[in-house]
Order: structure tokens, then C-alpha cells, then sequence
């Protein structure tokens, strides 16, 4: 076998307060060269942990490879044990042999050295190349990853270029000695959609031309498909399961890649369907079969947000004085009827956030009128805004921050309810128990502290307290991208029960499309703070008018490997700054109907 | 790290117990004279079996004197400590946590107090209301007030943005209520390892005022003035100098070690 | 440039700011200037009459103004007790500290970095241990005490450094800097522990950044890791902390000058305080807290300087 590497029975521990605990252990695959393995799994499955091993940067983050073996071809065809290599050697393979790319292009850079102080210095050190030549080599790298203007690129620094162009610079640094094998560290999941395909399309690229085998690590099945030739599957640690990637994703052998699979939303797999339907999990058939769809009763409007414009002083100058505005949200209108999901989605920064914070009054909006239930929202006292929250509730994305770590669960979810005088005594304590029996936690719970709960349990509390006042429309930021996919849909199906039982309308404020199309029955693009596109779910996601929209949607990955869409280079339209000089003065937004509540910003 | 951790907070509370415990039982358990006692046949003797520590210029036991001198550190740098926290917090959580023209205002002076050196600032508030116990306290609490409401201004602001406090509000929760329920428990935790540091920086200082004359006054215990006094005699009594020294080093250091540890507990950024 | 103008005007308004809260404590506090001078016991009539020649019968609001308005045109008054022109004072004495200011601060960065590095390199290693033990250690430590133990061994045992006085560099620069030398490597050794401690855990937030880990997968040595990559950026913020240290010496050397009999910026504050000079300590108080906060802003230019990221703005 000409394996590139062998990764064989590979254990690594780390030292810990309470001893050594072992980061992965069993460890054994293969990667062919030119071929894409993609390693997959939740948090803490030790996906991670053996990228890092194989570089044996993981002995920098104070684990140890405590067993097995790693075997690495090298050029001149001698195989090397990396597990056992000396710092010399393994210094010679690391940024040449291998080449590293990782999550976070906003930090992966040195801020205080330039572009191509960063891009050379490793054809400087490995390839023994003169400062003028590996200037050269470096122009042609950021051509290769086609970045514009790449003289003026080299002189600049990691700050005055966007997340994007720096995960590009990154993977040129990356690609700088043309390794054979390149490991991505989850080198997307930090960015939006579509920067994300043109990041995946430029890997692939650069593996066809090179021949260089890549070693991708997600947690997204959706780009496991895309990208993958084999899959390795791991959780807790340990390896679940190996194959091609038709394999993984047609005839999955293990249950736990199943369920995976099943919890992920597969963007088109609601083509056709009247209404959102409850995410299937695994050993829960039952229940998925008696879920009838979600269908509003009669249409009924909850909420009607008319010409809602937000925006956000920057300020400068000698005195601190307001010098622009970004125009967070610009004349917005939307309604909302009871009992249904009204969807926005966009990338970030595109006003989907400041949207619905605008819609509670968390922040205040600049104009624009939003009626829940016959009042005006905007045109409320203090007095008289704290009682209409009553009305209206949020539930934040981040579950480790929307839980105040030092108050008992119990008396985070009674907050809203002594706020409004509801209930007192037994009365409260019965009425707190009673709704964590509704968002299925144990009562036992109730004493305790959010750090004593997993991420999904402690989303399921801050939905909890949204519940507690009897809300009719929920606000729900981002609220299950923070959670692994298993628990994403255990959270989606919790809130699409409630939602069928309590009659509750959500603004369901999202970046995922896959996710969107499942839970939406309305669905409204945002970008640079307009509304682009907004309709029923089956008119926008079958039928998109608007081409940021298009743009969107080809942009998403779908959890299916026949259905791949990023062989070639990808380039779209890259988002514009949404800040305006003072009294600016914006367009109103125009919308042409093309089908019956299917509206298109004219531009 | 660990094991020196655990090993830092035991001598860290080691320490500071043992101050509090001096500090406490010395004056009930030492007549009050036995620290002013002059014996002129054995002055600046050296450490013996009768003068474990030795004797100061006048013949005074420097153990009892230091002994004695503990409350009285303790006592100062403690009261002045709370004073700063009793006007720093709720003027830094207010600052925080409403912002606006009177966070800008109220943090425009207090940057501009932080120009003012800390002791400079007591010395010279000391010298003007007339050095004595309870102005040096009063020097020291206004001293640090606006290094207490920056920090505690900071953490309010931090605590502010979090989305749990968003989502107090959203749920009908008045401002008070969030201060109270929200802002405070989440910002004590910085303001008591800052009170504790605190503490061993106003003992420093108390010290650096009795040294200078501008602080408490002879004939008291404090280990400022006993390190003064030594001054002339450093040739032929350097103990009269080392046994206050090390006397207000161990208590910093305790506090130091202990507020380090507390840190290391409470504040969930530093893990 | 717009920065660099903001921040030079927000200097006019902190300098009129010090110049407030400088009169606040020396009149708003309960306290007779003229008693001070004078003592308790003395004759009510020769307090009267110092009172009017002071001025102190005037508004606050006039005495205010009468002092600022001096000090702009350079008329600073005269001390009570050196009976000088206090900008003359000042000038001098100036100078003596600077030499212990820079002396200190250098002794202290040139131990503090390196050894600061050093331990978060070796993060939880013995290196750690014995390294934060010496700089806690250090900073428990009340700095005259450090003094005491200079003059103790440097002056009186080992003869190496005058133990008191302060000369003039003009007339001879080596033996200002002999005299300079103990107060300052006595305040050095108590800034070098603080600085220590904070260069260790800047360190560590940086070691545990991204870019180190790309900067080690692109193979470079830790050598170049740790002393170019990641020291780049802890120079700034370190530089930032240094300056920030610049209130506390100039707290400390009121306490090191009078112990070493250094006449110096220190020294004549402590004689003012002492003495109950008003005018001069008005007038000392004020160039402190401006020296300090004028010190802080060059260092913020210098980051400005270092650091790319805020050029721009």
C-alpha cells in the first residue's frame, strides 16, 4: 500500500488537575495521496486531537501521544514514525511536507507583522529561497488563492483585510511549499455561506493541481459530502466508523453515523411539503409519526412591522460626536401571523439580529411602527413597554451567556413571572415546574446552576424562560447555531411542539438555510439592512427572485454527495459596507409582487 | 501549577489567618503598656531569649511592638479599603452599566484622578487635614476610590453586554433589579479579589505614610514608624529595620498569594 | 493625524482638569493655609494678616483663577520655605528625578521582560514557580524597606554606592549616576516585580493565540515563535503597563528621595508636605499628576507606533 499517512492505533492523553485523561484513543485510517479524507464529529469527539497529532502540535496544548503509531511518506519515499520523529525532523515536515489550516482566520494571522513578512518566512526557512524570490513565490501564491491587487496585498496587514482574504492568505501560507498533505482544521466554520463555498472551492482546486491529499476536519456534514472521498466518523474519542463517502452517507453501518445524519436538515429535502415538519431523531420514530405538520389554524396577524428602520452612530472626531451611521435595518416591513415562523436570514452583518432586537425595543429604532396585537410598540411609555414584554419574549443564541451563571435555574425562569406579579408562593414554584415538564427537563434541575448543564439543556431553560410569561411571539436569535447538530434538532422539534400545542409565532432569525427551510413557514432574505426577498418558504427557496438571494442558495452546502456544487472557483458578489456618512438619504425599499405574498426589493 | 496553586493558597491563608488572628488577639491578650515600655538599660539590644526580636532606641520589645502594630495595619488598611469600595462600586456600577454622558463625565475625572500617584494623593490629603489615625484612613480610602470605581466600572460594562442581562430586560426586569440580581453577584467576584490586593496595597501605603511622618503618630505601633525610627541606628541594629519589614511583608505577601488564588477561583476569564 | 490632534486636545482639557482637582484638595478640605504656616498657638491678628497678604480672604473662585492665571504666564509664585521662585525649584528638581525615573524603569524592563517571557514559556513548570514566587515576593515588599536594605549593603557594608545626595549631571555625569544608582535599582526591583508578572500573563494570552499555533504548523523554531512572533505583540501592551507604573514611582520616589537624600521632585514635594508650603505644594502636586499623566500619552503614541492596527483610526 502506498498510504501518504497511516495513522495506526493512535492514543493521545492530556494532563489534567485529576491525572491524565485520554484525548482519543483506537485511532487508526488511512489517507491515500491526492485523496480527501474528512474527519467528522460533535464537540469532543477528538477530531481535533488527531489533526493536531499528526503535525504533533498537540504536544503544545499539553497532550502527549501516549500510543500507537503515525506513519508519514516522505518525498524521497522513506516513511517516518511522526510519533516518534525528533523536534528537528518533525520541524523540516511541518509548514513543507504538511501544510496547516485553521478555524479562525480572524486570529490566525500576526497582527503586527505584515503579509508577506508571514508568507515568506517559510519559504525563506524551508526552501532556503532569497528574500526577492520568496517575494515572487508569494505574489504567485496570492494569485493561486486569487486574491486581488496581491502587491498592495503583501505590504498590508491582517487587520485591513477581511475574514475572508485572510483564510486565503492563510491557505497560501499553508500551500507555500507545496506540501503533500493539508490539514484543515474546520477552516470554514467560521465564515458566512458563501465565503465559505468559495474557500471550499478554492481547496479543491488547489488539491486537483497540486495532487496533494487534504485531511479535513468538520463538524458539518453538509461539507463532509461536499468535500469528502473517504469519511472517518469519531465520537467520545474513538472512531465510529470508516468509508467511502457514498458509503457513509447511503449505507451507514453504525447507528450513531445515523442518527447524525438524520438530525442533519438537507437543504430541498422540503420540496413540496404545505408546511415545516419536526426533524426525524433517531429511536424516536414514534413520536416523529405522530407529529402531524405544523399549519396555522386560520391567518391571523400577531405582529406587523411597518417601514422599521434602525441605525448606529459612529463616532469620531475631537468631541466624540456622531460622524456616520450604519444603517442597521432600513425600512423594513413584514407581518407575522399567529401560530406560524416567520424566518430572517442573511449572512452577518446583513440586520437580521439588530431586526429583532428593534421589533423588543432592546434597542431603539429610529422610525417605523410595530404592532403586536393592535398596539404600537414604538409609541409605548416605559411603564407601559415593560408590560407589553409580557407579550413578547427572546431566546439568545449563546446558552453558556444567556444564563446568569451565579442564580438557580429556578429562579432564572420565575424572573419574568414575579416581574409581572403573575403568580406568588406555591402558585410560582408550581407554575415554574410546569414549564420545565414543557421544555422536557427534570424537575430536579430546577436547584441547580446553568454550569451544571449541557449546552442543549441550558437552551431548553432559556426557552423555559421565555414560556414562563405566556408569550405570544418569541424572538429566537440564532438559537440552536451554537449547538451540536444531535441536540440542533432535539431544540428545533422542542420548539415546533410548543409552537403546534401553545399556538406561539416565532421570528425565527437565522444563517442557515437547511435549518430555515425546515422550521419556516415565511421567509424573509436580509441584506445591508433591507428585507431583498420575502415570501412563503416553498415560493423563496423553489422559486428565488432576488439575486442575492440565487446567490445565497447556491452557496449552501446539501448533506447529499451526489449533489455537489463546489468543483470550480466560486466568486460572488462580496457584501458592501452598510455605514452612511450623516444624512444620508436612503431609498425607500419598493417591492414588486410575483406571486401572491412573494415580494422582490426592486433595486 | 496546580499543586503550587493550592500550595500558594494554603501559605496565602496561612498568612493572612494568622494576621487576623494577631490582629485580634495581641491587644486583648498584651497589656497596652507592655508596647510603650521603656527600658533604658537594654536599649537596641539584639534578639534574645528575653527580646526574641530585640529592642527598638528606647528599649521598647520589638515583638510585643510588632505584635500590637498588626491591628492597627489591618485595621487601617481595612477601613480604608471599604470606604473605597463604598463609594467605588456603586459609582462604577452605575457608570457601567447606564452609560452616557455621566459615565463620560464621572470617567473623565476619574482618569484624570489616576494621574494623581496614589500616595502622593493620601500624603497629601494627610498632610492638609492634620496626620492622624483617622485622617490617614480617610487619605488612603479617597486615594484609591478611583482606581476601584475604573475597575468596577469595567466589569459592570462587560457584565452589561451579557446576553443574560438582554434577556433580564426583555422579560420586564427594572433596572434595579438587574443591578441588584444581575450586575452585582456577576461583578463581586472581581471586586472582592480587588478589595483583597486592595488591602496589601493600603497596608504598603499606610507604611509609606508612617515612614514619612504624614501618617499615624508616635508613640503608636505601626510598623512605618518602627521602620522610620531605625533609620539612624541601621549600622549597629539592623533588626530594628528587618523585624517591622518582614512583619509587613509576610502580611503583603499572604494577601497577595491569597488574592492571586481567589482569582484563579473566581474569575472565570482567567482559566 | 486626527488621533494624534484628539488626543493632544483631550491633554488641554485633563491638564485644566489636574489643575482643578489639585486646588480642590489643597483649599476645599477642611484646613487653614494659614494656620498650618503659622501653628495653632499663633497671635490671631499675624493670621489675619498673613491671611490677606495670601490672599485666602478672596472668593475660591478668584484665588482659582489667580493661581492658573499665574502659572500661564509663568509666574509660579515663591515657596514659603526655600523662599525661591518656585518654577526655579522646580526646574531643578525636575531633572533629579528624571534620572531616577528612567534609571529605574530601564533596570526594571530589562529584568522583567526577559524573566516574564521566560516563566510563561515554561508555564507551570518549576521556571514558573520560581520566577512568580521572586516577583510576588518582590511586590509584597514596602520599596523604602528595599532602600534600607541597599543602604545597608551596597552603602554601609560594601562601601560600592554613596548612600545619600544627590549631584548634579552637569557638573559631573558619573557621579550623579553613583548617587542615582541605589534609589533606583531599590524602586527598579519593586516595578521589576510588578512588570514580571505582567509580562508573564500577557504572554500567555498571546502563547494561546492562533497565530502562534499557525506560526509552529509552518515548522519555525520556538526560538522564533517566542521571541519574534510572540514577543512582537507583547511589546505593546507591556510598553502600556510600563507607562501605566509611571503614577506609582512618582508616589514612590517621595518616599525613596527622602530616605537617600536625594533632592529631587520627591524630596521637595515630601519637604513641602511637611512644611505646610501651600503654594508649593500646589504648584508640585500639579507637575506630577501632569509629568504622569504627559509621560502616559507619549507612551500611548509610541503603541500607536509599534502597533499597526491603530494607524489606521
Amino acid at each position: 500500500m502506498n498510504a501518504l499517512v497511516t495513522v495506526d492505533a493512535l492514543q493521545v492523553a492530556f494532563a489534567t488537575d485529576s491525572g491524565p485523561i485520554i484525548g482519543v484513543q483506537d485511532v487508526s485510517f488511512t489517507i491515500n495521496p491526492g485523496e480527501t479524507v474528512c474527519v467528522v464529529g460533535e464537540s469532543g469527539s477528538g477530531k481535533s486531537v488527531t489533526a493536531l497529532s499528526l503535525m504533533r502540535l498537540v504536544e503544545f496544548g499539553g497532550g502527549t501521544i501516549t500510543g500507537g503509531a503515525l506513519s508519514f511518506r516522505r518525498p524521497d519515499g522513506q516513511v517516518l514514525d511522526v510519533a516518534a520523529a525528533d523536534s528537528q525532523v518533525m520541524a523540516a515536515i511541518r509548514g513543507n511536507e504538511i501544510g496547516m489550516i485553521f478555524q479562525e482566520p480572524m486570529t490566525a494571522l500576526n497582527p503586527v507583522f505584515t503579509i508577506e513578512r508571514q508568507l515568506t518566512d517559510g519559504l525563506i526557512l524551508h526552501k532556503g529561497l532569497s528574500q526577492t524570490e520568496a517575494r515572487t513565490r508569494a505574489l504567485d501564491l496570492l494569485r493561486s488563492v486569487r486574491i486581488p491587487e496581491p502587491e498592495r496585498r503583501l505590504r498590508q496587514y491582517p487587520h485591513e483585510l477581511s475574514g475572508g482574504m485572510r483564510q486565503r492568505v492563510v491557505i497560501a501560507m499553508a500551500m507555500a511549499c507545496e506540501p503533500r498533505l493539508l490539514i484543515a482544521d474546520e477552516p470554514t466554520t467560521a465564515l458566512d455561506v458563501t465565503i465559505q463555498a468559495e474557500i471550499l472551492a478554492l481547496i479543491n482546486r488547489l488539491k486537483r493541481e497540486q495532487g496533494m491529499a487534504v485531511l479535513f476536519i468538520t463538524h458539518d456534514m453538509a461539507v463532509v459530502a461536499q468535500m469528502a472521498d473517504r469519511v472517518v466518523v469519531m465520537y467520545r474519542g474513538r472512531i465510529v466508523e470508516t468509508g467511502t463517502v457514498t458509503e457513509i452517507f447511503e449505507t451507514p453501518q453504525q447507528d450513531y453515523t445515523r442518527a447524525l445524519l438524520a438530525a442533519v436538515p438537507k437543504l430541498g429535502e422540503m420540496k413540496g411539503k404545505p408546511a415545516p415538519e419536526k426533524m426525524r431523531i433517531l429511536g424516536d420514530d414514534a413520536a416523529y409519526a405522530a407529529a402531524k405538520p405544523v399549519t396555522a389554524r386560520k391567518p391571523e396577524v400577531l405582529l406587523d412591522v411597518r417601514h422599521l428602520t434602525t441605525r448606529f452612530p459612529v463616532k469620531g472626531g475631537i468631541l466624540r460626536r456622531t460622524v456616520a451611521q450604519v444603517h442597521a435595518v432600513e425600512d423594513v416591513s413584514f407581518t407575522l401571523n399567529v401560530g406560524e415562523t416567520l424566518a430572517l436570514v442573511g449572512e452577518s452583518g446583513c440586520g437580521k439580529s439588530s431586526c429583532g432586537r428593534s421589533i423588543l425595543r432592546l434597542i431603539e429604532p429610529q422610525s417605523g411602527e410595530v404592532w403586536i396585537n393592535g398596539r404600537d410598540i414604538g409609541a409605548l411609555g416605559p411603564h407601559d413597554l415593560r408590560r407589553a414584554r409580557a407579550d413578547m419574549q427572546m431566546v439568545f443564541q449563546d446558552p453558556f451567556a444567556s444564563l446568569n451563571p451565579y442564580r438557580r435555574l429556578r429562579d432564572q425562569v420565575a424572573e419574568p413571572i414575579q416581574n409581572f406579579g403573575l403568580a406568588q408562593g406555591q402558585a410560582l414554584r408550581d407554575r415554574v415546574a410546569e414549564i420545565f415538564d414543557r421544555v422536557q427537563l427534570p424537575r430536579a434541575f430546577m436547584t441547580r446552576f446553568p454550569h451544571e448543564l449541557s449546552g442543549g439543556q441550558r437552551q431548553r431553560v432559556a426557552i423555559a424562560r421565555a414560556l414562563a410569561v405566556n408569550p405570544k411571539l418569541i424572538v429566537a436569535d440564532e438559537a440552536v447555531s451554537a449547538l451540536d447538530v444531535s441536540v440542533q434538532a432535539q431544540v428545533l422539534n422542542l420548539m415546533m411542539e410548543l409552537q403546534a400545542d401553545l399556538g406561539l409565532s416565532y421570528l425565527f432569525i437565522s444563517h442557515d438555510m437547511a435549518v430555515v427551510e425546515r422550521v419556516a413557514h415565511h421567509v424573509g432574505v436580509m441584506y445591508l439592512g433591507r428585507i431583498v426577498e420575502i415570501g412563503p418558504r416553498a415560493a423563496v427557496f423553489d422559486n428565488p427572485q432576488h439575486p442575492y438571494t440565487q446567490q445565497l442558495l447556491s452557496a449552501v452546502p446539501i448533506a447529499d454527495p451526489r449533489r455537489r456544487r463546489f468543483a470550480d472557483d466560486l466568486s460572488f458578489k462580496p457584501i458592501t459596507s452598510p455605514i452612511f456618512p450623516l444624512g444620508h438619504q436612503s431609498a425607500p425599499s419598493v417591492y414588486t409582487e410575483v406571486a401572491p405574498g412573494h415580494l422582490v426589493l426592486q433595486s | 501549577m496546580k499543586r503550587f496553586l493550592s500550595v500558594k493558597g494554603l501559605i496565602g491563608l496561612i498568612l493572612v489567618g494568622s494576621m487576623v488572628l494577631i490582629g485580634i488577639f495581641a491587644p486583648i491578650l498584651i497589656p497596652p503598656e507592655a508596647g510603650t515600655a521603656m527600658d533604658m538599660t537594654s536599649r537596641l539590644s539584639p534578639p534574645s531569649w528575653a527580646h526574641p526580636f530585640g529592642t527598638d532606641q528606647l528599649g521598647r520589645d520589638l515583638m510585643v511592638r510588632v505584635l500590637l502594630g498588626t491591628r492597627l495595619s489591618l485595621e487601617i488598611a481595612v477601613t480604608a479599603v471599604m470606604m473605597s469600595i463604598l463609594i467605588g462600586l456603586p459609582l462604577g456600577m452605575v457608570s457601567g452599566y447606564f452609560g452616557g454622558i455621566t459615565d463620560n463625565v464621572l470617567m473623565r475625572l476619574v482618569d484624570t484622578l489616576l494621574a494623581f500617584p496614589a500616595l502622593l494623593l493620601a500624603l497629601t490629603i494627610s498632610a492638609i487635614l492634620g496626620p492622624n489615625l483617622q485622617n490617614t484612613i480617610i487619605a488612603i480610602g479617597v486615594a484609591f476610590t478611583p482606581f476601584l470605581a475604573r475597575i468596577v466600572r469595567g466589569e459592570a460594562l462587560r457584565v452589561a453586554q451579557m446576553p443574560y442581562v438582554e434577556a433580564a430586560r426583555a422579560s420586564g426586569t427594572t433596572d434595579m433589579m438587574i443591578l441588584w440580581r444581575h450586575i452585582l453577584p456577576n461583578i463581586l467576584p472581581a471586586v472582592i479579589v480587588q478589595a483583597t490586593i486592595s488591602i496589601a496595597f493600603a497596608i504598603l501605603a499606610e507604611a509609606g505614610l508612617s515612614f514619612l511622618g504624614l501618617g499615624t503618630q508616635p508613640p503608636a505601633a505601626s510598623w512605618g514608624l518602627m521602620i522610620q525610627a531605625s533609620r539612624d541606628f541601621l549600622d549597629r541594629a539592623p533588626w530594628t529595620a528587618l523585624v517591622p519589614g518582614i512583619a509587613v511583608a509576610l502580611t503583603v505577601l499572604g494577601l497577595n498569594m491569597f488574592g492571586d488564588v481567589l482569582r484563579d477561583i473566581l474569575d472565570p476569564r482567567s482559566k | 493625524m486626527t488621533y494624534v490632534l484628539n488626543r493632544l486636545l483631550s491633554v488641554i482639557l485633563t491638564l485644566f482638569l489636574i489643575t482643578l482637582i489639585t486646588f480642590a484638595i489643597t483649599n476645599i478640605l477642611p484646613g487653614d493655609v494659614a494656620m498650618m504656616i503659622m501653628g495653632t498657638q499663633s497671635n490671631p491678628e499675624a493670621l489675619a494678616g498673613l491671611r490677606q497678604s495670601l490672599g485666602l480672604n478672596d472668593p475660591l473662585l478668584v484665588q482659582y483663577g489667580r493661581w492658573v492665571g499665574g502659572m500661564l504666564t509663568g509666574d509660579w509664585g515663591d515657596s514659603l520655605i526655600f523662599k525661591k521662585p518656585i518654577a526655579e525649584l522646580l526646574s531643578q528638581k525636575i531633572v533629579a528625578s528624571a534620572i531616577i525615573v528612567v534609571m529605574s524603569m530601564t533596570i526594571a524592563l530589562a529584568l522583567a521582560i526577559p524573566l516574564g517571557v521566560w516563566a510563561a514559556v515554561h508555564r507551570d513548570k518549576w521556571q514558573d514557580t520560581a520566577s512568580s514566587s521572586t516577583a510576588l515576593l518582590g511586590v509584597s515588599l514596602p520599596d523604602f524597606f528595599w532602600g534600607i536594605v541597599m543602604i545597608l549593603v551596597f552603602a554601609r557594608w560594601l562601601g560600592w554606592f554613596p548612600s545619600s545626595g544627590f549631584v548634579d549631571p552637569s557638573e559631573n555625569f558619573v557621579r550623579a549616576l553613583r548617587h542615582a544608582f541605589l534609589p533606583s535599582l531599590a524602586l527598579g526591583l519593586g516595578l521589576m516585580a510588578h512588570l514580571t508578572r505582567m509580562t508573564r500573563s500577557t504572554m500567555i494570552g498571546i502563547l494561546g493565540q492562533e497565530f502562534i499555533r499557525v506560526a509552529r504548523a509552518k515548522g519555525l523554531s520556538e526560538r522564533t515563535v517566542i521571541w519574534r512572533y510572540a514577543l512582537a505583540n507583547a511589546i505593546g501592551p507591556v510598553i502600556t503597563i510600563a507607562g501605566l507604573q509611571i503614577g506609582y514611582l512618582f508616589g514612590s520616589i517621595i518616599v525613596m528621595e527622602t530616605l537617600f537624600n536625594y533632592t529631587g521632585m520627591g524630596w521637595l514635594t515630601y519637604q513641602a508636605l511637611l512644611n505646610r508650603d501651600m503654594p508649593l505644594i500646589q504648584a508640585s502636586v500639579f507637575v506630577i499628576a501632569a509629568v504622569v499623566m504627559l509621560t502616559n500619552l507619549v507612551v500611548d503614541l509610541l503603541y500607536v507606533a509599534i502597533d499597526p492596527r491603530i494607524r489606521l483610526d
